[in-house]
């Protein structure tokens, strides 16, 4: 069989079992005693396994065998979970995960046999103590066999199909009932079940099939399912071609009994009952493992699909061209004043239609943010032992979620950040019992959303950041000459970490302060229309937070006008829009500010920043937008206010990147292309 | 959309006819040039170019075609002629290059597609002196007429 078209499933889903052996085991270590756990790791072991042996990832399916095999010691309790047996899993799941990087990317798994977490895996083994494996397995079975394997008996018949049976056997042919039994660990049930269902019909004719063809397809069936087959095969051959089919676990069949159509009045009355409670049984049995077995974890079969991103992307443009062309309509009926209530009534259910469309399409592409920080706790872990400083890493928030592209990018500024609380953040375990401090340091990753954005904190209860320290350093640097330092703010000075090639740890560790520093995550994290601040408290701790829009693609905003040529602004930073006489405009440092409400505000002149000519005589009175980068305040000066749109944002390409204040363009209603202002930029 | 088919010329046939290059032919002022019909993905008729400020002046902003934004640039401007003077004849070619991605091109005027088999096109030797002829990479002969055939990657390049 061609395994290809598989891979990408294979991949996938061997991500998410790592990730979850991961998790798994950070659990088992503080609790070595959780069958729960335990049971999780080995079925997330043993599905590995099956998987990586049906795409024949030889060197994969050895490396998770041993380590199933110490899984299954540590089930049946003769095995006691330490320290050292932790750390070789980690590096199991490394190895694995190296095995998963190479056959993305080629693949292929690799040459790396890891032989030595093998050997180590099965010293374990060794030293665990006496070989019971195979018990667990027997009760299993056996338990497994008192439930009625026949389930063909079960199959209700509709009229017509008995008469299709009454007719095959008034012709001397078989009938046959069948059930087949997919291994537990069977990757794709719907594949191997195809496959049953074609050899037997090649033998036969297929009569009846419970559950049905299409829900056997879809993978909407446990781990069995029963046929009627009208062949003229003897019941050996049909058996025999069923087994032949790889990852079945057993068959049962025998000849069909049935009751001819005449008596099917009083069958039809006993069957129900009797369908019931055979029906109930197989569950109430099943249901308990399930539970021990996943642990409460997800449904069977997941009502999800799989979609590439591209064909979202591809969906996603066209809802832009549709919200451009309701845009353009809008306009068009304002402008001829349209006549009739009817038309406006359509325009504007058109227009919540598209809205609505709109978010369905982001909520679609919205992904949690949990497969991103899922990794961390093992991260900290490992920090935790090379810094040979006791941490705890206390997540929040892992179900927000944000567009898909923003959590792909995400992951490496956050790490870097989480790295920096751990290396530069937490004291020393001494230090901290010095301060009064617990022993173990907290760090706290927490995520919500807060309006139009999602907002990430890192927190750690470490030392804060010794503002002095970091002003001394950039003075060191050449970042700012002394004079500029006595004059910075605190939060300036704080600041100046993001600045390019900046580390403050005193000593280079491998952890941080090793080519990419905060400027890299900054940069990060305003590529993605997001930003970053710090908040620090000398002794108490430092609070990183990153703030992320929601999406990407489409925002609301402003619309003004400056010197003829119409701008953009995005909404989320206006705090308000004023009306300015001139008189009110005073000189502070050469520049010109307003004093508004007790604060101080710089003008901008968009004109200026635009090189263009402002289309209003100097006398008259400004239109400022108030907007707001973190703290700072800025007002910008415009020339009119067109109004609020909901726009899509288009790149200019990377031809037309040199200008920063410009951050994308969009379409109008009227196919015009208006710029789109980045305010963060001129701030 | 209002945008033109090159037109009469059927491009299939031209293509079984003869094994050459074909290039679609515009004006600048007097000259004629010649851009290679592979990298042409369009050509639209003069259109509301929006301006794009602090980038350099040979780009004269942007447009939209069909729901993309694409830069637009001046030919003459990049070539140190004087400014374009937009008429009815005006059209902006739209480029698809490798290296820069989709670029729109203004032009005097789009006047027909010849087939230039090898023999009718001679490369120009390099002047340094003179930077017009850095886009101009040969000048093909047809009909007794001069064509000067561009180089795309040169014009689209980023001037120093």
């Amino acid at each position: 069989m061609d395994v290809n078209q598989y891979l990408e499933i294979f991949l996938d889903e061997t991500k998410e079992h790592l990730e979850n052996l991961n998790a798994q085991i950070l659990v088992l270590e503080q609790e070595p005693e959780n069958a729960d756990t335990i049971n999780e790791i080995f079925r997330a072991a043993h599905s590995l396994k099956g998987m990586a042996g049906t795409m024949g990832y030889k060197r994969m399916q050895a490396l998770t065998h041993d380590m199933e095999n110490v899984f299954s010691e540590i089930r049946n309790g003769t095995m006691k979970v330490k320290s050292n047996l932790i750390d070789t899993l980690f590096q199991c799941l490394d190895a694995l995960e190296e095995y998963t990087g190479n056959i993305q990317e080629t693949a292929d798994e690799g040459t790396n046999d890891n032989q030595q977490l093998i050997d180590q895996l099965n010293q374990f083994l060794k030293a665990g103590g006496a070989v019971e494996e195979k018990k667990p397995a027997e009760t299993a079975k056996a338990a497994a066999e008192d439930v009625s394997i026949e389930k063909w008996k079960d199959i209700k018949l509709g009229e017509s199909e008995k008469v299709v049976l009454s007719a095959a056997r008034a012709q001397g042919k078989n009938v046959y009932g069948l059930t087949v039994f997919v291994q537990e660990s069977c990757l794709l049930k719907a594949a191997r079940a195809f496959l049953v269902y074609k050899a037997v019909e090649e033998k036969g004719e297929i009569i009846v099939c419970n559950p049905p063809a299409q829900d056997i397809e879809d993978e909407r069936f446990d781990l069995d399912f029963s046929l009627l087959v009208i062949s003229d095969c003897s019941l050996e051959e049909i058996l025999q071609v069923t087994r032949n089919v790889s990852e079945i676990d057993k068959v049962a069949g025998a000849p069909y009994e049935f009751e001819g159509v005449t008596e099917a009045e009083t069958t039809a009355e006993q069957q129900p009952a009797a369908k019931t409670a055979v029906a109930a049984q197989p569950q109430n049995a099943a249901t308990p493992k399930a539970n021990d077995k996943k642990g409460g974890g997800k449904p069977v079969v997941n009502r999800t699909v799989r979609v590439d991103i591209e064909k979202l992307d591809v969906l996603m443009n066209l809802v832009s061209e549709l919200i451009i062309a309701k845009n353009s309509l809008v306009s068009a009926s304002s402008a001829e004043g349209a006549s009739g209530t009817g038309f406006k009534e359509q325009i504007e259910y058109l227009e919540s239609v598209t809205t609505n469309l709109h978010e369905s399409v982001m909520k679609v592409r919205m992904v949690p943010i949990e497969s991103v920080v899922s990794k961390f706790p093992r991260m900290i872990r490992d920090l935790s032992k090379k810094l040979d400083k006791k941490m705890e890493l206390y997540m929040s928030g892992e179900e927000t979620e944000l567009d898909r592209t923003v959590v792909d990018e995400i992951g490496d500024p956050l790490m870097h950040l989480l790295r920096n609380a751990a290396d530069h953040g937490l004291e020393s375990s001494e230090v901290r019992l010095q301060r009064g401090k617990p022993e173990a340091g907290s760090i706290f990753l927490d995520a919500y959303q807060d309006g139009n954005n999602v907002v990430i904190e890192v927190r750690d209860d470490g030392n804060g950041i010794d503002v002095e320290a970091v002003k001394s350093k950039a003075i060191e640097r050449g970042v700012i000459t002394p004079e500029q330092g006595d004059n910075m703010s605190e939060k300036d000075i704080i600041n100046l970490l993001f600045h390019a090639g900046f580390s403050t740890a005193k000593q280079i560790s491998d952890v941080s302060g090793r080519g990419v520093g905060l400027d890299v995550v900054k940069a990060k994290i305003e590529s993605l229309s997001g930003e970053v601040e710090v908040k620090s408290q000398l002794g108490e701790g430092s609070t990183w937070i990153v703030r992320l829009p929601l999406t990407l693609a489409i925002i609301q905003a402003l619309m003004v006008i400056v010197g003829g040529e119409k701008y953009a602004i995005s909404l989320g930073g206006i705090q308000t829009i004023e009306d300015i006489s001139p008189s009110e405009i005073k000189l502070v440092q050469n520049r010109e500010v307003i004093h508004l409400r007790g604060s101080v505000i710089p003008l901008i002149r968009l004109s200026k920043e635009l090189d263009i000519e402002s289309s209003k005589s100097p006398e008259e009175n400004l239109v400022v937008v108030i907007v707001k980068k973190g703290e700072k305040l800025a007002g910008l000066v415009i020339d009119e206010l067109m109004g609020q749109q909901e726009i899509v944002i288009k790149s200019l390409g990377k031809y037309i990147s040199k200008c920063k204040i410009i951050s994308g363009a969009t379409i109008l209603g009227d196919g015009e292309v208006a710029l789109i202002l980045d305010a963060n930029a001129l701030i | 959309m209002d945008e033109l088919k090159v037109s009469g010329v059927n491009i299939s046939d031209l293509k079984a006819e003869y094994d050459a290059v074909q290039y679609i032919v515009i004006k600048l002022g007097d000259e004629q040039y010649g851009i290679d019909i592979k990298f042409v993905d369009n050509i639209v008729r003069m259109q509301h170019i929006t301006r794009v400020p602090k980038v350099a002046d040979y780009l004269k902003g942007v447009i939209n075609l069909r729901g993309e934004v694409i830069p637009v640039m001046s030919l003459r401007i990049k070539m140190e002629l004087p400014p374009d003077e937009y008429t009815k004849a005006t059209r902006i070619i739209i480029l698809k290059l490798e290296q820069h991605g989709t670029i729109g091109v203004i032009v005097d005027e789009v006047k027909e597609v010849v087939a230039l088999e090898d023999e009718e096109i001679e490369k120009v030797s390099y002047d340094g002196k003179d930077d017009r002829t850095n886009f101009v990479s040969a000048v093909g002969k047809h009909e007794g007429e001069l064509i000067s055939l561009l180089d795309l990657n040169a014009v689209a390049m980023e001037n120093k």
